[in-house]
């Protein structure tokens, strides 16, 4: 009876309780009943479950061995783990990894559970598996006050870890000051090294933290290198931790200069370097200046390492650029100061900012003198009666046979890089002086070119930084011009330089322009290949051809608002991933592929020159375009002269051709050329004819009364537009008639075109930087655009008429012909360019040419023949005036001479 | 990386063909240089050595001889600490000369430089135009040290370098020389720094009160 009513209450309790009230008899059952209830803390159920059973409080349980006490430990679970104890839980029992019960309130930061564990005697100084003890935890998560509690109990506050860590090495890790502090007031020791030698100021370090270095500094920590050499100033740099250099510096200030001197370190990042420098030139005037003269004097020792010719031509000119390169971030940022106006150090303010480039002068002196030095030998070579250009010549062919300097100097043994002997060096000094003298000229020359190239290129730098973005240093300019000579020479030995050392010259028109005969003798294939190479460079996977592109950038078009749409679509694109890959599909169409970008450039390049719009007008004799002055009939004009340019400049940098051909002055507009009175003849022939003849003639005393203005018709009246400020009152006399000529050319072809000019360069310029497309010339610039015109030869015989003798069957005529036939594509575009003045035939062919006045046929007209003349030509009204020359030879031979040479470039016959 | 006290900057300056190139390779390499022409401008070499218990890199610029590069060489000086004032003991020519370079040396690299002349071809005795004596009084009078040396042999090469190198360094014991003075020629290396236990200057930074 008794029992069944023991039975009923047990029942009733259990079920108001939601759970048992007995625990199964089997530990690891019991286990897994207890658990939920020691994390929750329910202390009363587990002491009542406990009450009444067998269990085994020690019993371990799961993949990791641990009691529950670990469990109450880790939770905090403060009651229960006392009862637990009471119960007598074993407070040092490990788990499978070592941790006891304090190990785990340690961790998680159980501050009462701590103590209780203590007050039933834990051991403090247990390690886990890997060496851990409670302090170490609490040090890793910075729980001071515990530590503070727990320290007191420890019998070595400097106990390691398996790798040699104290507890004082992972809270300076991980930035905990106030342990740090508590550890070092409890006696830790602050130069302790772990198996590595890595000290607490190390680890601060390398973590970039600043005040537990601070601290650790402060109290007298010594500054050490691990086992490997690495220093804790190493460990900063390499994490750009500026501010605990700069903590650093305070107490060690000769790691300053150790600092400087690290930009020499080719392992270093550069960009963690440059960090650190430019945190520390921030923090005061004198700081900055410190660093920019220290930075200043490490350059010129790399500099003249550099012009010593026993270094590694490769590894010092990247050392020296890099550090010019950190030079002049540093000195732009400048200190946080509010002055921070630009300080045009070189153009004599000698102000303390401008002082930091002193250093630099020993380096810039030493560049000049070999400058100096190489005139002088050219000059001599020059004097020796060899000539300049014969030497050029041999010098770049021996530079085939040995190309790359870098190749010619492997780093010898030890830290002395020797030169092995060159070709010829085993020649007796006894050897006719002239003939050594030449040859050391050219050896001069060629194993310093490089490396002087390399100075050039940080002065230029330096001298850059100090200039307002854009403008050209007056110091430079006058450098370039004083070594004009030896710079011609470095460019003419190795052209593609104005990529490299050179590249100064791309930013610099007005430097380039010395410059420029050089680049444009080179063959136009290499330009192209140059330009493209350039135009590419930098983009992933810049030889890829056709790269795949994302869905979401195809160009989605309208074909029957082809015009619109594009121009929409176009502007709204990203221009990187344009000038990557183009996609374009038709609305309402599945075709995709070249084949469709290439009908989407035909169409577009159609519509582009479309009257309707009225933004090109057609040249006199029909076959180019240029824009159109009254385009603004158009409202949105600007814009879709913007867009011309995006199209043109992307044709160009796919190399798809487009089906337009601009005049001669809109090219030398794309390339910023300025344009002559005979591009006017594109537009007006008749007019360029009149300027023509002012030039030609006396115009002294013919009473013209012009004045530097002209008269515009500006929606129906007539108005005054001055050549230049007060040009209305300045008469045009024989001696200012060229200027007169030169302006008025201008604002014809210039100024009444300029924002549809501007607008479309604007375009232009997003895909072709205006560096690279200057490498061209106008014709040039027009095959790059839109290719090679077809010529039917055919067609042009039956359209040519004779005259001056000739007949169509004169034997000289039949060899004319038959060379037209031979030659190549390219050489009658030549042909056709000398004869008409321009490179392409109208639509409809041959029987459209224009002349001055009109049609007017492509003639041949008989001259008599004596040896040597040259054919020449009247473009005005297309005659060729072909000598009788006595065989086809000979014709193919100085039809051939005068293409090549006289194409371009007019002179009255 | 290379560790040391300090860096000295030291020059090789004299006439061409006195074979300054060979000494500066017999000190580095330690072998005389076989088929050597004439060097074109200025060449660089460096060693550590143990000087007085001192570690001590010695970065040397080696100067070209001839005549057309005399302006460009002497654009190297500045700020040297050292020099081998190098002449051929085969040729009064080159000993002749001697004045006009030290006058080059002290003037456009320090009035405090440390010169050693050097005769070397001593290997070739029997050629000798340049005695033991007049050139020992030349370096008396001009206050240098002297040494005849071999580059063939190596005889007195490495004692060249390491005397000059022994003389900066008890000038900067003597206060003679600071190195902290710009264009001394003369750096710290990393060492000076370790083996500072507590650094000088952190007396003169003034502790700041601890934050905790």
């Amino acid at each position: 009876m008794e029992r069944a009513m023991e039975q009923l209450n047990r029942l009733t309790r259990s079920l108001r309780r939601a759970r048992t009230v007995e625990l199964p008899e089997d530990n690891e059952t019991a286990v897994y009943t207890l658990m939920p209830m020691v994390m929750a803390d329910q202390h009363r159920s587990v002491s009542e479950l406990l009450s009444n059973s067998k269990f085994d409080v020690n019993y371990a349980f799961g993949r990791v061995k641990r009691s529950l006490l670990h469990i109450a430990a880790n939770c905090g679970s403060v009651e229960c783990l006392v009862l637990l104890l009471k119960k007598g839980a074993n407070p040092n029992y490990q788990d499978i990894s070592g941790c006891t019960p304090l190990h785990l309130a340690a961790r998680n930061g159980q501050k009462k559970c701590m103590s209780k564990l203590l007050e039933y005697s834990a051991d403090v100084n247990i390690c886990n598996n890997e060496g851990l003890t409670a302090i170490h935890w609490l040090a890793v998560n910075g729980r001071t006050e515990l530590l503070h509690d727990l320290v007191q109990h420890v019998t070595d506050v400097d106990v390691e870890d398996a790798m040699g860590q104290t507890a004082l090495h992972v809270a300076c890790q991980n930035g905990h000051k106030t342990t740090v502090q508590c550890l070092l007031d409890s006696g830790a020791d602050i130069n302790r090294p772990n198996v590595s030698g890595a000290t607490p100021l190390y680890f601060a370090c390398s973590h970039g933290q600043r005040d537990t270095a601070q601290i650790l500094l402060l109290r007298g920590a010594k500054y050490l290198p691990d086992k490997n050499g690495v220093t804790p100033l190493d460990l900063c740099v390499q994490g750009g931790y500026g501010q605990t250099c700069e903590v650093l510096i305070q107490y060690h200030p000769r790691l300053f200069q150790t600092i400087v001197q690290m930009t020499q370190n080719e392992d270093l990042r550069e960009n963690m370097l440059r960090q650190v420098l430019q945190h520390l030139s921030q923090q005061s005037e004198s700081q900055y200046l410190k660093i920019l003269t220290g930075l200043a004097e490490v350059a010129t020792t790399n500099g003249h390492k550099l012009l010593s010719l026993s270094s590694n031509y490769d590894a010092q000119m990247k050392s020296l650029l890099r550090i010019v390169r950190i030079f002049c971030h540093v000195f732009r940022i400048g200190p946080s100061s509010p002055s921070n106006g630009i300080d045009m150090g070189y153009n004599g303010n000698k102000t303390p900012r401008s002082q930091v480039f002193k250093p630099l002068e020993l380096l810039w002196h030493s560049l000049d003198e070999w400058l100096v030095l190489i005139a002088t030998e050219l000059m001599k070579n020059k004097e020796d009666s060899t000539d300049i250009t014969s030497i050029l010549l041999k010098q770049k062919g021996q530079d085939q046979e040995a190309p790359s300097l870098s190749a010619f100097e492997p780093p010898g043994p030890g830290s002395y890089e020797s030169l092995p002997p060159g070709p010829g060096d085993s020649k007796p000094e006894v050897l006719a002086g002239e003939q050594e003298a030449s040859a050391d000229c050219q050896d001069v020359i060629s194993v310093t070119a490089n490396r002087l190239s390399a100075v050039i290129q940080a002065f230029y730098m330096c001298c850059s930084c100090q200039m307002p973005p854009g403008m050209t240093s007056p110091r430079f300019i006058e450098f370039v011009c004083k070594h004009d000579e030896v710079l011609k020479c470095f460019v003419n030995r190795n052209p593609k330089i104005i990529f490299d050392h050179f590249h100064f010259l791309l930013e610099c028109p007005e430097l380039m322009s010395r410059f420029m005969h050089i680049i444009k003798a080179q063959p136009f294939k290499d330009r192209c290949e140059w330009f493209y190479e350039h135009l590419h460079s930098g983009q992933p996977d810049s030889d890829m051809v056709h790269r795949p592109v994302s869905e979401n950038d195809i160009l989605l078009v309208h074909r029957d608002s082809i015009f619109r749409s594009s121009c929409e679509i176009v502007s709204k694109a990203n221009c990187a991933k344009l000038k990557q890959g183009i996609a374009v599909r038709f609305h309402g169409e599945e075709g995709m592929g070249q084949g469709v970008v290439r009908e989407w450039f035909d169409i577009l390049s159609n519509e582009i020159v479309n009257p309707d719009y009225a933004l090109f007008t057609q040249s006199a004799d029909g076959t180019t375009f240029q824009p159109n002055s009254n385009s603004y009939v158009n409202p949105d004009h600007l814009n879709y002269f913007r867009f011309a340019g995006q199209i043109l400049g992307l044709a160009l940098n796919h190399r798809q051709l487009v089906n337009i051909y601009f005049t001669r002055s809109f090219y030398k507009h794309i390339l910023g050329i300025p344009v002559n009175y005979q591009d006017v003849a594109s537009i007006d022939p008749e007019y360029a004819k009149n300027l023509q003849w002012i030039l030609d003639n006396d115009i002294s005393d013919l009473g013209l009364e012009l004045t530097f203005s002209v008269e515009t018709d500006v929606f129906g009246a007539m108005e005054e537009v001055p050549l230049k400020p007060g040009g209305g009152s300045i008469l045009v006399t024989q001696n200012n008639k060229a200027e007169y000529v030169q302006l008025v050319t201008e604002l014809r072809m210039t100024r009444a075109i300029q924002p549809q000019i501007n607008a479309f360069l604007q375009g232009f310029h997003m895909f072709i930087p205006p560096s690279l497309i200057q490498l061209f010339d106008e014709y040039e610039l027009e095959l790059l655009l839109s290719g090679m015109p077809e010529i039917d030869v055919n067609d042009w015989i039956k359209n040519t008429e004779y005259t001056s003798g000739y007949e169509r069957e004169d034997p000289v005529i039949q060899w004319f012909w038959e060379v037209v036939e031979d030659i190549t594509q390219e050489e009658r575009v030549l042909l056709l360019q000398f004869v008409t003045g321009s490179s392409r035939v109208p639509h409809g062919g041959f029987a459209n040419i224009m002349g001055g006045s009109g049609l007017q046929n492509f003639t041949i007209a008989a001259v008599p023949y004596t040896p040597n003349l040259l054919p020449t030509s009247s473009t005005c009204i297309n005659m060729l005036k072909l000598p009788e020359y006595p065989s086809k030879e000979i014709l193919k031979d100085r039809l051939l001479v005068a293409l090549h040479c006289g194409s371009y470039g007019y002179t009255m016959a | 990386a290379e560790t040391y006290d300090f860096l000295f900057k030291f020059l090789v300056i004299g006439s061409a063909g006195t074979g300054k190139s060979c000494l500066l390779h017999q000190f580095i390499e330690n072998k005389f240089k076989q088929d050597s022409n004439h060097t074109i401008g200025v060449e660089f070499g460096s060693r550590v050595v143990n000087v007085g218990g001192k570690t001590v890199k010695l970065q040397i610029w080696d100067t070209a001889g001839q005549e057309r590069f005399r302006s460009v060489t002497r654009s190297y000086y500045r700020g040297a600490a050292g020099a081998l004032l190098v002449y051929d003991i085969t040729s009064r020519e080159t000993y002749n000369s001697l004045a006009a370079w030290l006058t080059d040396a002290r003037t456009l690299a320090s009035p405090n430089i440390v010169v050693i002349l050097c005769g070397n071809k001593k290997d070739l005795d029997p050629e000798r135009e340049v005695t033991f004596l007049e050139a020992s009084r030349f370096a008396q009078e001009n206050e240098l040290m002297f040494l005849e040396t071999s580059a063939l042999t190596g005889e007195n090469v490495e004692e060249a370098f390491l005397k000059c190198a022994r003389t900066i360094l008890n000038k900067i014991d003597s206060g003679e020389l600071d190195p902290e003075r710009m264009g001394s020629g003369i750096q710290y290396g990393d060492i000076s720094l370790r083996q500072l236990r507590q650094p000088r200057s952190a007396q003169a930074v003034a502790p700041q009160p601890c934050g905790c």
